[in-house]
């Protein structure tokens, strides 16, 4: 039997407002101050990390604690491929989310087959296996990792890391609206129901899992960039891990505007809190707070809860 | 070829950290098991437990063993509040746990580890204390044979062996058990669901800030804010290693994790590979026996 197609519906009103903030930022940011252009990518790689973990604990349920692992891969694909092949950056960040993508489906074809917690720690500890193996590999820097001497080009970054923020903002629409995001809503709500309907549900999760190494490694791999360098410490920092998933948990897991605003209430502390050093601690602590209260009480987040109480509202935003 | 004695040496201190490593593990078993949740904050616990033995020592002198059973009562404690506040609307009125309760409960206590994490580093700051206290050695032929690991050991296995004991033979014990593989059968037979979550929640909490009062033996100046970050992946890895719900399961994956950290690096394997190996050991049995290697 022929499957009938799934009506795309029209563009709604939370792309259109996605799409204009996005330009309004491609437009402005050359003519803004140095300071602001340096926050505006540091915000935007916040962005990107978001809508890369949205795509598979956002939109499939599964709960990775460690996808910083694949900005790690991207930041030294960046950096090994500059210092070592002599690319340019903006090949760096290409090749960044070409490896990112493959070990993606290296770890998914494997940790893909385990539901619920066990995908949850299996994806900590292969975290913490390449967190320590990575700095034994002298061609890759060793412990100290690489030094990259490039120089400073603000408005390279940020368009880089714009155009990938547009191109996940895109994607996600795609996937959410097309017939995958039946299939995902399926997978998300019962797994096993989902399957006995015919939907291919280990193929599915696997290309959400690519898509989400694919944009969390060119992102680690602009993150990279914009720190002139790749270190042990930094490259796989478990804490990028942590801020991923509170950003979509606060914003709304599986949305198209959630992770945006999951984004902007963990930057802005932490870009506050930067400066004083004895609430360094504090911000996460509060940041927790704020992820244990949705979680309990909230859990579709800010924007399946607008959605919920404020239905008149809520129709317009997704 | 690595000298025989070292690594006789190395087995030792090995087996006895295997025994630390599984009774820290032990309380997350017996929550894993029962109510089927994965704490997330475990770690921050057993971190918990370590700073409570450290402060029982500053103040009245407490060695770590005697700090044991204060933290195990403090930790019954703290478990009550915790099953109501974190467990008890995910687990109330349901037969069997659900994907979405599953992932509540994984990020609200995602959430509580980094509550608990940060605020003790704003509290405690992030300079390792430790608790003098060593009985020294004795030997065993080549082997020197530290006391404390040996005390320590000596507690961890009565630990789960007592454990094991009241889930087999005592009423409330077998009605944890029953309540771990059937809930509705088990309210059939007149047990009261909430009531046996919340006491085997509870006691997983003493076990847990029990074990980390004896953690503090091996971290003679190690302990810190962040013992909970590298002891909860510890954990997690050795729970699975020997199989949620099962008692013995917690020293046999202590003991496998214990091993290949202390013996490895006797045969110039260098700490960080040690240390990845140890948590990739979780790969193989997720695949290939998921119930845990022991039967």
């Amino acid at each position: 039997m022929r499957i009938p197609r799934i009506r795309i519906p029209a563009f709604g009103p939370t792309l259109y407002a996605l799409a204009l903030l996005m330009a309004a930022l491609g437009v402005a940011t050359p003519f803004l101050p140095i300071l602001v252009k340096v926050n505006l990518i540091n915000f935007l790689i916040f962005v990107g990390l978001a809508y890369a973990i949205n795509f598979i604990t956002g939109l499939t349920g599964y709960v990775s604690f460690g996808h910083a692992l694949f900005m790690g891969v991207g930041a030294y694909a960046l950096g090994a491929g500059i210092d070592r092949l002599g690319i340019s950056p903006l090949l760096g960040v290409a090749l960044g989310a070409v490896l990112g993508t493959i070990v993606a489906v290296g770890i998914g074809l494997v940790t893909l087959r385990f539901r619920g917690v066990y995908f949850a720690i299996s994806s900590l500890v292969l975290f913490l296996a390449a967190r320590n193996i990575v700095p034994e590999i002298s061609e890759l820097g060793g412990s100290v990792g690489i030094l990259l001497n490039i120089g400073f080009q603000p408005l390279a970054q940020f368009y880089t890391i714009w155009s990938i923020v547009v191109i996940e903002i895109g994607v996600t629409y795609w996937v959410t609206h097309g017939r995958l995001g039946y299939g995902l809503r399926a997978i998300k709500g019962d797994e096993d129901a989902a399957k006995a309907v015919g939907i291919d549900a280990a193929r599915l999760k696997l290309v959400l899992f690519s898509l989400s190494g694919l944009f969390a490694g060119a992102t680690g791999a602009v993150n990279a960039w914009s720190q002139s360098g790749v270190f042990p410490d930094t490259g796989f920092d478990i804490l990028y891990s942590l801020r991923m998933l509170a950003m979509i948990i606060i914003g709304g897991a599986g949305t198209l505007l959630g992770p945006l605003l999951g984004a902007i209430i963990v930057y802005v502390p932490y870009n506050y809190f930067l400066t004083v050093p004895s609430l360094l601690g504090l911000q996460l602590a509060v940041i927790g707070l704020l992820v244990m209260f949705m979680a309990l009480f909230l859990p579709a987040g800010i924007v399946g809860t607008i959605r919920r109480f404020l239905p008149t509202f809520g129709r317009y935003i997704e | 070829m690595a000298d025989l004695a070292l690594v006789a040496s190395d087995l030792t201190v090995g087996l006895l950290l295997g025994c630390v490593f599984a009774v820290i593990a032990h309380g997350l078993n017996l929550i894993w098991g029962v109510t089927k949740v994965v704490n997330v904050a475990h770690g921050e616990f057993i971190m918990l437990g370590a700073y409570g033995a450290y402060f029982l020592n500053l103040y009245l002198g407490f060695n770590p063993l005697l700090s044991v059973p204060v933290d195990a009562a403090i930790g019954l404690g703290v478990g009550f509040l915790f099953y109501f506040g974190f467990l008890h609307r995910e687990l109330r009125g349901k037969e069997t746990i659900t994907p979405q309760s599953e992932m509540v409960t994984l990020v609200s206590t995602f959430g509580l580890s980094l509550v608990l994490g940060n605020a003790a580093l704003a509290i405690f700051s992030a300079d390792a204390v430790g608790i003098r206290w060593s009985p020294g050695t004795f030997a065993v032929g080549p082997v020197a044979v530290p006391i404390g690991g040996f005390y320590v050991a000596i507690v961890s296995v009565v630990v789960i062996g007592l454990s094991d004991l009241f889930l087999t033979r005592t009423y409330l014990g077998n009605a944890i058990r029953a309540y771990s593989q059937d809930i509705a059968a088990s309210q059939l037979m007149g047990i009261n669901p909430t009531k046996i979550a919340a006491i085997a929640t509870a006691i997983g909490f003493g076990m847990t800030m029990a074990g980390g009062a004896l953690l503090t033996v091996w971290l003679p100046v190690g302990i810190s804010p962040f013992i909970g970050a590298t002891y909860a992946p510890i954990s997690f890895v050795i729970v699975v290693l020997g199989g949620p719900g099962k008692m013995w399961g917690s020293l046999i994956g202590g003991l496998t994790l214990g091993i290949v950290i202390d013996v490895l690096p006797a045969f110039d394997v260098s700490s960080h590979i040690t240390i990845a190996v140890a948590f990739l050991l979780l790969i193989p049995v997720l695949l290939f026996a998921r119930e845990g290697i022991l039967r």
